[in-house]
């Protein structure tokens, strides 16, 4: 299952190095381009994504929003017929280099999906599971630990602290999603992949969410994509805007809803179409 | 005329009144068929029913009860010194009179009242099919011209059609629980006999097995024993040894193919994998008793062990093989049925590809899982053929897998194969037997399906 890469010798990791941690990006992509078969999905896309910022991608469906984020944990690499070709650095090394273990890259870049989809667990072990298979805890006292700062820190302790045992797809679709976010959080990723987390979710359960993404930026570096401009203008300091597989503008957030540069862009927040 | 002869006219009216009716639906309503309440196909439907199925019945009917007549009128007529003979007696006479009508075996010199009573069955025979015919015809007829009459806008000819399918249909489905519950009562019965000859207790916890009953007081060897719990053990035996093959090698072969295997390997191998299901067990039985079995035995004599020329062991394994499919397919449709989005939930919190799959899918499936791995138990359980052929008969009290056993079906088996009086204890003791079968496999499947049911319902 697991797909080629063909990857684009002409960038080297040593050019650019330098410089992008001298302004502070986590991930860099550059010339990425992602075919599904014979489809084009994305094209051509080069994207810095900046340490400790809130980064959005933004644009009408079917624009290659989530095959890019999926591109940030290699989590095409798990669909058939997909292939990546292109570079993707992170801290200024190519996570498609084959001495990278996907495992472990992943272990460093979290991801919450549109449905949360917590396992047919307890809610502990929800949130266990990533510390047990990375041996993160030493012992059951430290697990317990970590599963509760976890929780705590997707602000769900509260709501499941005497409910522990019980199975998590038993909670409310906000509540799971919550519980995904800390399943997330639990091995301590640098970077958390979003991909529509509040699409299935009601406006209150949103709110906290969009809550929780603003007290996480803290710690992590966050990527969201999102169909709504409010909320992409709400938690985010940088936008992309994705239309038809390409990357066509990415600035600050309040620079992509006040002033784009692009018609595209403009088209798409004052919602002429999408 | 012939029976046969009748249906096929009875057929051919209800073609014809099909036809007036379409017909004459169409021309109530010549040129505005939105008009009439249903289509002219559901007018000739109707028309045909009402041919058909009042005559059909009176048939029916008629065919049952004809001969029930027939006897009391020939038996009525017989002369006052046959009616004061013995009723043992009297259906000798009978076979004698009916015999002679056919014409099936014939006496050198039948009785003159026998003769005469013969006369009597014949013509009664010739009178009832001619007067069956003719009220089958004028039946037909006369329903078909009550329809045809009926034809107009308004005859709500669709519903009645509607209904008349529905009650067709409910016959059906009446005709396989019947026939189960006809099946049910039988065993239950039979084995209430069996009971008052043995009790239920001895029967159940017996250790001992030997149905050789005698037939006369001074026959030896025929204890007549009927402890059933080494038929229990043998039964529990086998089905313990196929499980231990068809559990792994299924549950294993279901991951592969559901989450390893190429697109292509798979729509080779599983198609492969299920004809296993479909070799006839006779051909699985001479396997295991002609090659698994003398293998076993050679295999054990090498290591200095002692084995049975037919071992529980042989039966078992070829039978584990036998269900390898049904654990291989429930598994990988429940497996498959578990949703993308839990695989990706756990690829992204970096979990490699065997973790997800022990520590998410089969969890998550594993109800499902068990439900499958039940319903083959019963059909272990169940299995006749491998067993007969390659466990033995020695009905042995032993968990020694290399020795000789035998299960409830061979017993069954040779319970009643052969020439048998059916109301000795040996032989009611196979419906015991049955008895039990059923309700253990009924109640494996019924918690099978249930569990299976219950798992379907987590993900929809
Ligand atoms: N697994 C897949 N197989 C084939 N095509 C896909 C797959 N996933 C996405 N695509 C295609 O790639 C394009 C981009 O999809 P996606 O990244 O999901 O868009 P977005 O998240 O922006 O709505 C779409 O045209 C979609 O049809
Ligand atoms: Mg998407």
């Amino acid at each position: 299952m697991e797909n080629s890469h063909v990857r684009d010798a002409m960038h080297t990791p040593t050019e650019t190095e330098g410089s992008a941690a001298a302004m502070g990006a986590k991930i860099q992509a550059q010339g990425t381009n992602v075919h599904y078969g014979d489809k084009h999905a994305l094209k051509d896309v080069t994207l810095d994504i900046r340490a400790g910022e809130v980064t959005s991608f933004i644009g009408p469906s079917g624009c290659g929003k989530s095959t890019f984020l999926r591109c940030l944990n290699r989590m095409n690499d798990t669909i058939d017929g997909c292939r990546v070709s292109g570079t993707v650095m992170m801290d200024g090394e190519d996570i498609y280099d084959p001495k990278i273990d996907v495992v472990q890259l992943r272990a460093r870049v979290g991801m919450v999906f549109q449905k949360p989809n917590p396992f047919p667990k307890s809610i502990y072990d929800n949130i266990a599971y990533g510390p047990r298979i990375h041996g993160l805890a030493a012992n059951k006292d430290e697990l317990d630990e970590m599963v509760v700062t976890s929780l705590e820190k997707a602000g769900l302790l509260a709501e499941v602290k005497d409910r522990m045992d019980s199975p998590g797809t038993g909670l409310s679709g906000g509540q799971q999603q919550r519980l995904c976010i800390a399943r997330a959080i639990a091995i301590n990723p640098e970077v958390i992949l979003m991909d529509e987390p509040c699409s299935a979710l009601d406006p209150i359960a949103t709110a906290k969410i969009e809550e929780l993404i603003d007290e996480l930026r803290e710690n992590y570096t966050i990527v969201i994509v999102t169909h709504s401009m409010q909320q992409a203008a709400r938690v985010s300091q940088r936008t992309a805007f994705f239309h038809l597989g390409e990357l066509i503008e990415v600035g600050d957030t309040e620079q992509i809803f006040t002033n784009p540069r692009h018609k595209l862009t403009q088209g798409y927040i004052t919602g002429r179409f999408g | 005329m012939p029976f046969s002869f009748l249906l096929l006219v009875l057929a051919g009216l209800a073609v014809i009144s099909y036809r007036f009716g379409t017909a004459r639906a169409r021309a109530v309503a010549p040129g505005r068929q939105s008009q009439l309440h249903s289509r002219p196909m559901y007018h000739g439907l109707y028309a045909a029913m009402w041919c058909g199925v009042p005559a059909l019945l009176i048939a029916t009917l008629w065919v049952a009860f004809q001969p029930l007549l027939v006897k009391g009128l020939v038996m009525g007529g017989l002369p006052d010194a046959y009616q004061a003979l013995p009723e043992a007696r009297l259906n000798l006479v009978w076979n004698d009179i009916r015999n002679l009508a056919i014409g099936d075996v014939v006496r050198a010199q039948p009785a003159p009242e026998i003769q005469a009573a013969a006369d009597t069955f014949h013509r009664l025979y010739a009178i009832g099919n001619s007067a069956l015919a003719l009220l089958c015809l004028v039946l037909a007829i006369a329903g078909a011209s009550f329809a045809l009459r009926r034809v107009s806008l308004t005859l709500r000819a669709r519903n009645q059609v509607e209904k008349v399918i529905t009650v067709f249909l409910i016959a059906s489905s009446m005709v396989a629980i019947l026939t189960t519950v006809g099946i049910v009562l039988s065993l239950l019965f039979e084995s209430l006999r069996f009971f008052t000859k043995v009790p239920p207790l001895e029967f159940l916890f017996g250790l001992h097995w030997s149905p050789q009953t005698a037939l006369r007081a001074d026959q030896v060897g025929s204890s007549g024993s009927f402890g059933a719990v080494p038929l229990f053990t043998g039964t529990l035996l086998i089905s313990l040894i196929a499980m231990c093959v068809a559990v792994p090698v299924g549950l294993m072969s279901a991951i592969y193919m559901s989450e390893y295997a190429h697109r292509k390997f798979r729509a080779i191998a599983k198609p492969m994998l299920e004809i296993l299901a479909g070799i006839p067990t006779v051909v699985y039985g001479f396997f295991a008793a002609l090659t698994v079995a003398p293998f076993i035995r050679r295999f054990g004599e090498g290591m200095g062990l002692s084995v049975a020329s037919e071992s529980a062991l042989a039966a078992g394994l070829v039978m584990g093989v036998m269900i390898i499919p049904f654990v291989s397919s429930i598994s990988d449709d429940v497996i498959n049925a578990v949703p993308q989005a839990m695989r990706d939930g756990a690829y992204a919190l970096g979990a490699t590809k065997s973790e997800t799959i022990r520590n998410v899918i089969v969890p998550a499936a594993l109800p499902g899982i068990v439900g499958g791995v039940l319903l083959a138990v019963s059909r272990a359980i169940g299995e006749t053929m491998i067993v007969v052929m390659a466990a033995g008969l020695a009905a042995n009290l032993t968990f020694n897998p290399l020795d000789a056993v035998t299960t409830v079906t061979v017993q069954i088996v040779t319970l009643l194969t052969g020439d048998q009086e059916f109301d000795s204890a040996k032989t009611l003791a196979a419906f015991a037997l049955g008895l039990v079968l059923f309700c253990v496999t009924l109640a494996l499947n019924v918690f099978a399906l249930h569990v299976v049911r219950k798992y379907r319902e987590q993900y929809e």
